[in-house]
């Protein structure tokens, strides 16, 4: 296959303008006709923002600025690549994929430099047949379709396709991860092993273990595989979640720490190891993870306002209260728009002067943030809410905190971990039984509304019972009950009139909506088959 | 002491910094060279090939430095996956495409379609490739690359029509090393790589290993590496 690339337009990023040069006449000599330079990462995500781009060849190592692997970042983040869009990460290492590995965000290939003509041109080829054979899959996923997808994996595994055999079957488990089906993914992943002791399928099957709460068999696992495969930084982050699920939150600590040793360039999991070693009072190791990510973020979307008083509240707790001061300077300086740091800086402000007896200064800084708070509550991220409810508490004003801790119950109801975090703040600041009063009101009023739901339903007021629903999915939009009551109403809706595509559509949005939130396989699949055999009837 | 302020950075990020700049330099030196090589049209000087030699060498010993560093600090693990015989045959091929347009030398490739193994193919690829660009040194005119299924392994094959390895580097018996001294300052690296590599590379109780002869179907040099 002769590639031509006079349809497609590319993008080169690349430092060097010798390099940019000689990459674009090899490109030129296989017709391409549009190829935009760019010789940063703030230009090529100006670019991708201007034009829809088929090909992005990014050289890793970018000397001012993003990194290659930030634009990657940003450019996903933002939807500036069309899904069919191939991303070449250029680096100078062979295993620098490894060192890289970052815990989310993978381009679709790399290329080691130096390279000649055709090497390029093999990997833009190899890409794009791979691209193309895989769209039917990926587009689903895009959409969020991911039954439809994984109807569309099983497909082109019955071509038996020997060179794409493993690719499908491994994407086939990972999808099969995603809408909670353990099951068919262990079998997927045992099937793989039984032929060879591959460390991806030996991860997949601690990830499945993990899943299904089989905490100590996953452990063993990643365990196993850092053993055999110490660069394996993937078995590191897992083995943290692990432990931290089991409450080991040391335990995590140290396995984060040692994924960040050998790849100290993931702002995210440099994130991950502050905030749990923050909660673990291992200060050291906090202290260096947050400046790392204050560093990594300056150049990063994942850069956030609550690292910089991560480390402000460091220093408060080490009693360098200027040092602290210092860095909320640094934090007013870098997110002066942005309400969510100002808060915190504010947070933070009180307990300095509070710390410094400074009554009056303290007292300024509170108004200030409870004004803050007013404003923009329900915005903030939950995290900084239930921090804003403990200050809250601890300033005599019970009232406000009482209400943001009802809300965050409600609309976390169904995370365990980020209730027990609730649990654990109430009991150790408010009182033993505070939180479990409020969780069991929150599940009183969420029976309530079921039960008024469920028997306008049974009346026959179809309307009357998803009006309700849909009303309480708009407060608690990540409530589980509420979501699969919707679905089924809008099914039976569907059944008991003529075929509607719209309500199809609806009902297909929400069960996608009901996959991301987590909700059991063996819930959801009964729904999307009846849904599946509405639409081929409509 | 002399070298603290060497420890203070770590070696580590010594070494990877410079192999990022080499690398860089590089690179320009293949970008300038290419575009000497089309002011020179007939006849081209045959230094050109001596360069583009050279540089793929320095670049294939770069890799591999780095590599056997990590290995010899224990932070380092095989990527294994399934790959397809033949696409690793392929990318050799692109990597070696330059310094062949500017011989006479052929490149002949042979694997079943078909052919899978389990390895870490950018590896396995690096290793393979110093050995096909020092073929092409000392071959008269024709590489055989192959790939195929022997009993429990896939056995990777270059052989040649020069004048077969010298006397230091050959060994007929399959679990023997080959005679490679690198204390003497001889070539032999790109073997002693390829046998660390093949060693790596484990299946139940069988392990990678190579065997260098000179059997050679058009009488010259063999290598063969066995992947489990």
């Amino acid at each position: 296959m002769a590639l031509n690339l006079s349809s497609k337009k590319i993008l080169v990023v690349e430092d060097q303008s010798i390099m940019r040069e000689t990459i674009k006449h090899i490109l030129v000599l296989f017709g391409a006709r549009f190829i935009v330079e760019a010789e940063s990462g703030i230009n090529a995500i100006t670019a991708m923002r201007i034009d829809k781009f088929d090909i992005v060849l990014c050289d890793y190592n970018l000397l001012r600025g993003k990194n290659g692997q930030q634009v990657l970042e940003e450019a996903r983040h933002f939807k500036l690549l069309p899904v069919k869009s191939i991303f070449i990460m250029v680096t100078c290492e062979q295993n620098q994929e490894m060192v890289l590995s970052a815990i989310d965000n993978k381009p679709d290939d790399y290329l080691i430099k130096p390279f000649n003509q055709q090497q390029l041109l093999n990997r833009i080829e190899k890409c794009y047949a791979r691209k193309e054979y895989l769209a039917s899959i990926e587009n689903e996923v895009d959409s969020g379709n991911l039954y439809q997808a994984i109807r569309n994996c099983e497909q082109l595994l019955q071509l038996d396709d020997k060179k794409m055999r493993m690719q499908l079957l491994k994407i086939h488990a990972e999808l099969a991860i995603k809408i909670g089906d353990f099951k068919k993914a262990e079998e997927i992943y045992q099937n793989i092993l039984q032929e060879r002791d591959l460390p991806w399928a030996r991860l997949g099957l601690g990830v499945v273990a993990f899943f299904l709460g089989d905490y100590e068999q996953a452990i063993n696992t990643f365990q196993y595989l850092i053993e055999h495969y110490p660069v394996m930084l993937e078995a590191y982050d897992w083995l943290a979640k692990a432990h931290e699920l089991m409450g080991n939150d040391e335990h995590a600590v140290s396995s984060l720490n040692s994924a960040v040793t050998l790849s100290p360039l993931s702002i995210l999991r440099q994130k991950k190891l502050a905030s749990l070693a923050d909660k673990t009072q291992n200060l050291p190791v906090a202290k260096k993870a947050y400046t790392a990510t204050i560093k990594l973020g300056k150049n990063s979307i994942h850069r956030s306002s609550g690292d910089y008083s991560g480390l402000a509240n460091f220093y408060l707790k080490s009693n360098a209260t200027n040092e602290a001061l210092k860095i909320l300077g640094e934090l007013n300086q870098q997110f002066h728009n942005d309400p969510e740091a100002k808060l915190r800086a504010a947070l933070l402000e009180t307990e300095i002067h509070q710390t410094k007896g400074n009554k009056a200064l303290a007292q300024q800084s509170y108004g200030k943030a409870f004004k803050l708070n007013e404003q923009f509550n329900k915005r903030l991220s939950r995290e900084l809410r239930l921090e804003m409810a403990k200050i809250f508490y601890l300033n005599g004003n019970s009232e406000t905190c009482d209400g943001i801790l009802s809300d965050l119950i409600k609309t976390n109801i169904d995370d365990k971990l980020f209730i027990k975090d609730i649990v654990k703040m109430c009991t150790a600041i408010v009182g033993e039984n505070y939180a479990e009063t409020l969780i069991q009101q929150v599940k009183k009023e969420l029976v309530d509304i079921n039960n008024k739901g469920v028997s306008l339903f049974q009346e026959g007021n179809i309307k009357g019972a998803l009006a309700v629903f849909e009303k309480a999915v708009a407060s608690m939009p990540d409530n589980h009950t509420i979501i699969l009551n919707v679905i089924k109403i809008i099914i039976h809706g569907i059944k008991t009139s003529k075929p509607d595509p719209e309500k199809i559509l609806s009902a297909q949005s929400y069960i996608n909506k009901a996959i991301q939130v987590g909700i059991p396989h063996h819930q959801i699949n009964v729904l999307q088959a009846e849904l599946d055999s509405l639409s081929i009837q409509s | 002491m002399f070298n603290t302020h060497m420890l203070s950075i770590g070696f580590p990020a010594i070494l990877a910094s410079s192999v990022h700049d080499i690398k860089n330099s590089l690179t320009t030196l293949r970008v300038l060279l290419g575009q000497l090589e089309k002011i020179h049209q007939d006849p081209r000087p045959t230094e050109f090939r001596q360069l583009e030699f050279e540089t793929n060498r320095m670049n294939n010993s770069l890799m591999q430095l780095l590599t056997l560093y990590k290995i010899d600090l224990s932070q380092f693990s095989l990527a294994i996956d399934e790959h397809s015989a033949s696409d690793i045959l392929e990318d050799i091929v692109a990597q070696q495409s330059t310094l062949l347009s500017l011989s006479n030398i052929q490149l002949i490739t042979e694997c079943h379609g078909d052919l899978f193994c389990y390895c870490d193919s950018s590896l396995i690829s690096n290793a393979l490739c110093t050995l096909v660009n020092n073929a092409q040194r000392y071959c008269f005119s024709k590489i055989l690359l192959s790939a195929a299924q022997e009993d429990d392994y896939v056995v990777f094959c270059i052989e040649d029509d020069g004048k077969g390895f010298p006397e230091n580097l050959l060994s007929s018996d399959y679990k023997q090393l080959p005679q490679v001294n690198l204390a003497n300052g001889n070539t032999g690296l790109g073997l002693f790589f390829a046998e660390t590599i093949a060693q790596l590379h484990v299946q139940s109780d069988k392990r990678g290993f190579i065997v260098t002869d000179n059997n050679s179907q058009f009488g010259g040099a063999r290598f063969k590496l066995y992947l489990p």
